[in-house]
């Protein structure tokens, strides 16, 4: 008797599927995560255009933006992970972080 | 914020029939209620059972955010049912309530919280005292221990953190936060008995937390999982010098404990092929992750020395004794073009670390007679090396890509380059122009 019921379980929702408002489970420390990935992919594509296409501004520009979003975000991993700063202000260092990185960016963009 | 004449709500539940299957589906209820900021979800789903429909099943004890039995998904978000007002949602919101993602749904919203359990429980989730002792131990409030600890004692194992990681749904052996929280505050608990079996067992698991935060979002009591996840891991970073010290502190003691010494010497359930069933087990896991500190720790040893003799022959190697110069014949002064360039491929032999090699390299020689002037300009760009030539109908030296383009003087003209042309060195014997090559 025990056991059927158990076959009778449903799956686990992993995803919320069917929840119309699945979306509202993305907080920003996801959003981070994520865009880190993406940022990570895109620096491999956009290395591989590098090499094949020279001296393309724009897509120096979009690398040296890949670069600054992957760092940054991945500066705030580790600053968190080795307890350097409070996990509290986790919301804080992305936004910190970023901008830091934006502007230094900046400049090395009006240098180059 | 209270209503007068209240609002009426559509609420969706999720509901699920375990002798129908299937995926289970939502059913829509409209709701009255009177004053939102005094009507919980828990309430609601209460009143809907009650007038409504009585075969909705969901699951609560305390109704006071004190037993953690019903937690659902409301509107996307983890939460106690308790817990949560109406309020909380806007007026204008539609109130969808689904069952908590990551557990088997035994009905309607109602989840079956075993495998969560059992996650807890791998993570020793009790205490062992280290001395017995009748007296209660005396903990100061402001001592650094117990401060780092904070609330992380608080859970109460409803399971919303769980529910919201995405890293748990990847991670098959993923204890996940709440299990590790637990293990954390046991962990920093200097009285417990239990740290090296806690710390092997929550150490195959601290690695998979992405630092997502999505539990700390949306624990109801406020406890901040990713914290306890981040002090374990930072335990573990000092856990191969903690354990390094001990043994070699036994190693002199001479009297291995259980545990510590298997590599060596298995323990009995071990030696009988009982493995699993001694109560050591974690230790396999152990040898594991020695294996794989050992293999990367080989084969880093392994590259870098491989390239780094590769690296010394050729620069290191080569460089140490001096070269002499080989004085390559350019042909005669006289058959180059005056006042213009002229490109000559210069034929020899070179020596490379430890063979000769036949090489072929164009030079190009600017001559001006009236000038008394020869210049030798090596062929490869300054910038990344690709070759330059000389091109008669624009008078400039071009390189072979990059953009780079150099004036008859071996100035920059325009690109990357970030010098002038090299030259190279050269003498005139008896009308021949010999160039160095080194
Ligand atoms: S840590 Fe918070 S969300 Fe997780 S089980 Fe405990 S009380 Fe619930
Ligand atoms: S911080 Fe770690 S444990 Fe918490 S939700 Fe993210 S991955 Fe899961
Ligand atoms: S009923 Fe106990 S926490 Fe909600
Ligand atoms: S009185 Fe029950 S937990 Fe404090």
């Amino acid at each position: 008797m025990e056991q059927q019921n158990v076959n009778n379980y449903r799956k686990p929702l992993q995803w919320g599927e069917l929840d119309p408002n699945r979306h509202r489970n993305m907080f920003v420390g996801m959003w981070a995560w994520m865009w880190q990935r993406i940022t990570a992919v895109a620096i491999i594509f956009l290395l591989g255009l590098h090499v094949t296409l020279t001296y393309k501004p724009w897509l120096q520009f979009l690398l040296l933006l890949a670069v600054t979003f992957h760092a940054t975000l991945g500066l705030r991993v580790i600053l968190l992970d080795f307890n350097l700063v409070n996990v509290k202000y986790q919301r804080a260092l992305i936004w910190g972080l970023t901008a830091l990185g934006l502007v230094i960016a900046g400049l090395i963009w009006r240098a180059m | 914020m209270a209503q007068e004449q209240g609002n009426t709500r559509k609420v969706a539940i999720y509901r699920y029939d375990p002798t129908v299957g299937g995926d289970g589906h939502y059913d829509h209820y409209d709701l009255h209620i009177e004053d939102e900021t005094n009507t919980t979800i828990l309430d609601v789903l209460l009143r809907i059972q009650r007038e409504q429909d009585s075969t909705l099943a969901f699951r609560y004890a305390c109704r006071v955010n004190m037993c953690g039995s019903c937690a659902v998904v409301i509107n996307g978000r983890e939460g106690l049912a308790c817990k949560t007002n109406v309020s909380d949602f806007a007026e204008s919101k539609d109130l969808t309530i689904r069952p908590l993602n990551h557990f088997p749904v035994v009905k309607d919203l109602v989840v079956d919280m075993g495998p969560f359990f059992e996650k807890y429980e791998e993570c020793l989730p009790f205490f062992e005292p280290r001395d017995m002792s009748e007296e209660p131990a005396i903990i100061r409030p402001d001592s650094i221990e117990r401060r780092a600890i904070g609330f992380s004692t608080e859970c109460i194992a409803c399971g919303c953190c769980v529910s919201s990681c995405t890293m748990v749904n990847y991670h098959d052996g993923y204890a996940g936060p709440a299990p590790l929280n637990r293990a954390f505050t046991l962990l920093l608990d200097s009285r417990d008995a239990l740290y090296e079996e806690r710390l092997d067992r929550v150490l195959q698991s601290c690695y998979n937390c992405r630092t997502e935060f999505n539990c700390t979002e949306v624990c109801p009591k406020e406890i901040s999982c990713t914290r306890s996840i981040k002090f374990i891991q930072r335990l573990a970073i000092k856990e191969p010098f903690r354990a390094k010290a001990k043994s070699k502190a036994e190693a002199a003691a001479s009297a291995p404990a259980h545990g510590e010494n298997v590599a060596a010497e298995p323990c009995a359930a071990h030696a009988s092929g009982e493995a699993g069933q001694c109560g050591c087990d974690e230790n396999l896991d152990t040898g594991r992750r020695n294996f794989l500190a050992k293999v990367t720790v080989g084969l880093g040893a392994v590259s870098a020395l491989t390239v780094g003799g590769v690296l010394a022959s050729t620069f290191v190697g080569q460089s140490l004794d001096k070269k002499e110069p080989v004085w390559v014949p350019a042909g005669k002064l006289g058959d180059l073009k005056e006042g213009d360039v002229t490109t000559v491929n210069l034929r020899y032999v070179e020596n490379v670390g430890f063979y000769n090699q036949e090489r072929v390299k164009p030079v190009m020689i600017y001559r001006n007679q009236e000038e008394d002037k020869v210049v030798v300009y090596d062929s490869r760009c300054t910038h990344l090396g690709c070759s330059v030539h000389w091109d008669a109908r624009q008078k400039l030296f071009l390189c072979a890509c990059h953009g780079g383009a150099f004036e008859l003087d071996g100035s920059v003209k325009a690109g990357p380059p970030p010098r002038p042309l090299a030259t190279l060195e050269h003498r005139v014997e008896n009308g021949n122009i010999l160039i160095a090559m080194v």
